[in-house]
């Protein structure tokens, strides 16, 4: 007896089996994407010793800064023409980039010759992290060395609002920078340190600052403006820097 | 749904795809267009190491994907659907893993790659496993 011709599939049964043949396609993509990804992963590229008790970056930021004049969150002789204002938050990856990439160029080739005065303005919107690193941060202004301070702590910048602003890091700089860790202590908690933060804060909030890094140019006394970099590029700074100068 | 609205809606999904994805790409290799905005998030997600594989960045996958789906959409095949289907319900278990990273893993959000993972990855699943399922034998 000649065998029963099959039915050909329904469109039904035709879709549901191009169906299974897709999910068991995706789940088998599936694994080995997240496979890959947990097996083959590299570092992290957010942030340094925070966590891992390690401190980095204290004799690059003396290296870089020390000698130089500074006033708590000014940078540079009084008597420099040109403020570049920086409204920055210390828990911010990106200026953490920019104090890697541009920062160094600016105080080399502007700020150490006097045509320019930095003026940080700090910021403490991303979390608690940032409000107790810029209060010590001010706090080393006290002592004389706010912009070694802040320069070893975004060295050592941790994972946003992961608690890596502990006193241990806070202690290890301040001490590899030689600075009184009770006095440093005791200002971060002071009625002056808090009053700058509030200051800035206000100044921050007049301007309307929206995120960090953010950039501000004055020239003189005249009213200062906003400037944006499309880099961190040293070149960047310095045609930003060289127009306020010819101004 | 007819067919022909269920195709226009693959390709409108896949364009909106290849858009979030394409920005996400160009974000990881020009970090400076991003800044940090209250809420935080920032870059983490985008510099954590879960955010390239074998040194191509996430984002540049999830846009080869949606290039892909659209031109499978102009072949549009038997075939075609269903691999349009299997990218698409890839992209899916990918999107729960990323979200997953990034709930407990990363701590930290990223607003676009949410986007694209909660709301453009599920839409396209849906609209092509719609399409295979009316495949005509």
């Amino acid at each position: 007896m000649p065998p029963k011709p099959r039915k050909p599939p329904s469109r039904k049964e035709s879709g549901n089996r191009n169906l299974l043949i897709a999910a068991g396609a995706a789940a088998a993509v599936v694994l080995v994407l997240v496979g890959a990804s947990l097996l083959l992963r590299g570092g992290d590229s957010n942030g340094g010793g925070g966590g891992s008790g390690e401190v980095t970056g204290i004799q690059e930021a003396s290296t870089l800064l020390d000698g130089l004049p500074q006033e708590r969150a000014v940078l540079g002789s009084p008597k420099a023409k040109v403020t570049l204002i920086q409204f920055e938050d210390l828990q911010c990856p990106i200026c953490r980039r920019y104090q890697a990439e541009g920062f160094p160029g600016v105080v080399e080739s502007y700020v150490r010759p006097g045509k320019v005065k930095l003026r940080m303005v700090g910021m403490a919107f991303l979390g608690p992290d940032s409000e107790k690193a810029l209060l010590y941060t001010l706090a080393a202004g006290e002592q004389g060395k706010l912009w070694q301070f802040q320069d070893a702590l975004y060295a050592n910048q941790g994972d946003e609002n992961s608690g890596w602003v502990t006193d241990a890091l806070l202690e290890k700089i301040a001490k590899g920078l030689g600075l009184d860790w009770a006095k440093l202590k005791k200002d971060a908690d002071g009625a002056v340190t808090l009053q700058q933060a509030n200051s800035m804060a206000d100044e921050a909030n007049q301007r309307q600052i929206q995120g960090t890094p953010t950039f501000y140019v004055q020239v003189g006394d005249q009213q200062p403006y906003q400037v944006n970099p499309s880099s961190f590029e040293p070149s960047e700074f310095a045609s930003i820097l060289d127009d306020a100068l010819s101004s | 749904m007819s067919d022909r609205a269920l195709r226009a809606g693959v390709a409108l999904v896949a364009l909106a795809g290849v858009a979030v994805a394409g920005y996400l790409t160009y974000v990881h290799y020009q970090p400076e267009a991003l800044i940090c905005t209250a809420g935080g998030g920032c870059e983490t997600v985008q510099e954590s190491s879960y955010a390239e594989l074998l040194g191509i960045p996430v984002a540049l996958f999830g846009l080869l994907a949606y290039v892909a789906v659209l031109a499978l959409v102009v072949w549009d095949s038997e075939l075609a659907r269903t691999l349009a289907a299997a990218i698409a319900l890839s992209a899916v278990g990918f999107a729960v893993y990323l979200i997953t990273l990034q709930a407990f893993v990363i701590d930290a959000w990223c607003v676009w790659c949410l986007v694209n993972d909660l709301v453009i990855v599920p839409l396209l699943a849906v609209l092509t496993v719609w399409r295979v399922r009316r495949t005509t034998a």
